[in-house]
């Protein structure tokens, strides 16, 4: 690993590497020869390999399993209801490296945490603009982080969320899942610039410069809702993007949820003599503690 | 290389010296012959390389490990260790056996080769386990004079113990009496019963009535936590339950892995590679291929189609069993494959034994909340005990 930096990270596409040398980057990889190269021969400034379709090709997880680096690994998925048993996949690889498992808030995703949880693996879930039945698979999903004693491994942006609201995390949505472009600049795989979840493509980097703030200030000068929402510092806008006229009804009952339960907590420890709060925070909270290792969590990009 | 350890549980006899009521394995008169050794150390050792794996662990079993001799074991395991060592890999070697063989004759290569230890198998009470003469109640006397000679060489001695009618009619705290009390073991493990391969056609004899077996384990579960678990006695699986529910690094039994599979594989004396023990005495059906035939132990298990199955079981069983629902999925994965297949003819359901399982995991989170809770109050113990002195 490299040493934090104030500088951006950039996720490149594997064949536009060279052309940014130099600077801390993610290699996004897209096939098994890829892979196995990055595996072989992984530069010092690559922090992760952003892999995707990696399940689906067990001769890829065999490589990964392989010695060689640790470099770590996130693993997409992309459809995550249809792809979850092939996690079983990565049982090895989780032996020979640090992985962490992406996936978006799609129907069924909730098999995938579940079973990503139960191998002990972190998840960064991207909830993007959930729909209604997305949303309700979110609330379970909540719960499931909340009080299931199977979860071990933080799971995004639940985990940096209980820890703001429990005054010990920072940043909002947009650092939590790693989608603020100021910090995480992606290049396509045309080599241009681009905004999350968004295919137009942007000029410079430059321009990504304060995105999540002027966001945030149009949507207030709007009259948006965000106005005199409680989780605006939190959220930043994040349930707004691309489409600025999503109703975050449902969304603001997700965050009332980790909210109450971050208050119980409090609650529970304030009713303890200060001598006994550090070991029940410690039996109370074990994924709090756990260390993630150099895959960004609660809202740290490097 | 990974910090990943690959096992093999290698076979170097089927041959046996007891003849035990619901032993499944064909007892063939065959012996890995020490010439074979170096063939077989290199292709484990060029399936580490391939796999970048640095350590393997061998688990000698039998039949009955301890008929081919001291002398073959110090020869075999030099030979594997020198080896091993040329090539940057390490064996660590364990030995099962019944102890019926033992001598001091065995003294130097247990402490050798095996760490100065070794694991056994004794039920309670004893009916199953016979010499060819004398039957069950000379081989209780044998064995128990062997486990006291080993010990009083110094030779630290783990115990098996399968249960079956008369366990469970003895009662738990009987059970643990024996073992942790008469005998002052404080290593021992208990396993369930599986009857397959050749003693399949007596099967009912054996089999016990899951929530008649769930209630003895979590009988035992209590009497050990009372007596044991403080008092430093180990009793497998529940110590390793324990350390899972108490938040410690658990190293689970093979049952409960996310994929046995991918962690381990057995070798008999003519090279049969199969999944574990179970499977290379029993079911030809499944196994992988020859070690000393196929030059490349990695491609085999790669291309093996008997191995799909067992790769594929824990996939098959989040799909379509009730696995992916259950709370306790991240410490049983849809539990052994032999067990299920012994019972269902197919591994691709989950272990007959789930509901015993789930009764013995749901023991083990009781008493680790009492633990964890007990830790939370302790601090406050000792400050309300300072405020009086």
């Amino acid at each position: 690993m490299t040493e934090p930096s104030d500088q951006p990270l950039v996720f490149l596409p594997s064949e536009s590497i060279a052309e940014h040398e130099g600077r801390a980057f993610v290699a996004v990889i897209r096939t098994s020869e890829e892979l196995q190269h990055w595996l072989r021969e992984p530069s010092p400034d690559v922090q992760w390999l952003q892999v995707e379709r990696l399940l689906v090709d067990a001769d890829a997880c065999v490589a990964a399993a392989g010695g060689g680096s640790d470099v770590p690994l996130d693993v997409v998925l992309s459809d995550p209801g249809a792809e979850f048993a092939n996690l079983y996949r990565l049982v090895d690889v989780l032996g020979a490296r640090e992985v962490r498992v992406t996936m978006p808030a799609t129907q069924g995703f909730l098999k995938a945490l579940r079973l990503a949880a139960s191998l002990r693996i972190p998840v960064r879930l991207l909830p993007s603009q959930p729909s209604r039945e997305a949303l309700d698979e979110l609330a379970g999903a909540i719960s499931f982080y909340l009080h299931d004693p199977m979860v071990e491994t933080p799971v995004e942006p639940f985990h940096s969320l209980l820890a703001a609201m429990r005054n010990s995390g920072f940043g909002s949505l947009w650092m939590i899942l790693e989608e603020d472009p100021a910090v995480f600049v992606r290049y396509g795989h045309d080599g241009q610039l681009r905004l999350p979840r968004s295919v137009e493509p942007k000029a410079d980097e430059g321009a990504l410069e304060g995105f999540v703030e002027r966001h945030l200030a149009g949507l207030v000068a709007e009259g948006a809702e965000c106005v005199t929402c409680p989780w605006q510092q939190t959220c930043a806008g994040y349930f707004k993007w691309p489409d600025r006229t999503y109703s975050c009804a449902g969304v603001k009952q997700l965050f009332a949820t980790i909210a109450t339960a971050a208050e119980e907590i409090g609650q529970e420890l304030a009713a303890l003599p200060a001598s006994m709060r550090l070991a029940a925070t410690e039996v109370m909270q074990p994924a709090t503690a756990e260390a993630v290792g150099p895959i960004a969590t609660e809202g740290e990009p490097l | 290389m990974s910090g990943r350890v690959f096992s093999v549980i290698l076979l170097p006899t089927a041959e046996c010296n007891v003849a035990c009521d619901y032993c499944f394995e064909h007892k063939e008169p065959h012996r890995l012959s020490l010439a074979l050794v170096p063939l077989l150390t290199c292709r484990l050792l060029d399936h580490l390389d391939q796999m970048g794996i640095g350590e393997c662990e061998i688990y000698w079993q039998g039949g009955e490990a301890m008929i081919m001799g001291p002398a073959w074991f110090a020869e075999a395991g030099q030979i594997m260790d020198r080896a091993a060592a040329e090539r940057g890999r390490r064996f660590t070697h364990y030995l099962q056996t019944n102890l019926i063989g033992y001598s001091p004759a065995w003294n130097d290569v247990l402490r050798e080769m095996f760490n100065g230890s070794l694991g056994t198998s004794m039920d309670f009470p004893n009916v199953h386990r016979k010499l060819f003469k004398g039957g069950a109640e000379a081989y209780t006397e044998l064995w128990t004079r062997r486990l006291h000679e080993a010990r009083a060489a110094g030779i630290k001695v783990g115990v098996i113990a399968v249960l079956h009618r008369a366990s469970l009619d003895a009662g738990p705290e009987r059970f643990y009496r024996y073992f942790a009390e008469e005998l002052a073991i404080d290593n021992f493990q208990v396993n369930t019963p599986f009857p397959g391969g050749p003693a399949a056609k007596v099967e009912g004899r054996f089999q016990l009535d899951t929530s008649e077996l769930a209630g003895f384990l979590s009988g035992l579960f209590d009497v050990w936590m009372e007596r044991g678990y403080d008092a430093g006695v180990s009793l497998g699986p529940f110590d390793a339950l324990m350390d899972h529910f108490t938040g410690k690094p658990a190293r689970l039994p093979c049952i409960w892995k996310e994929n046995c599979s991918n962690q381990f594989i057995s070798v008999d004396a003519k090279g049969t590679v199969a999944q574990c023990d179970c499977w290379v005495t029993s079911y030809p059906e499944a196994f992988f291929g020859n070690i000393f035939r196929e030059p490349d132990l990695t491609h085999m298990l790669r291309t093996s189609s008997a191995r799909r199955d067992f790769v594929e079981r824990p996939k098959y069983l989040v799909e379509n069993a009730d696995c992916l629902a259950c709370r306790f999925l991240s410490i049983c994965h849809g539990g052994c494959p032999v067990r299920t297949y012994s019972a269902l003819g197919t591994m691709m359901a989950k272990d007959p034994y789930c509901e015993v399982y789930k009764a013995v995991f749901a023991c083990a989170e009781t008493h680790a909340r009492q633990i964890l809770r007990r830790r939370v109050l302790a601090p406050a113990a000792s400050v309300r005990q300072s405020s009086f002195t």
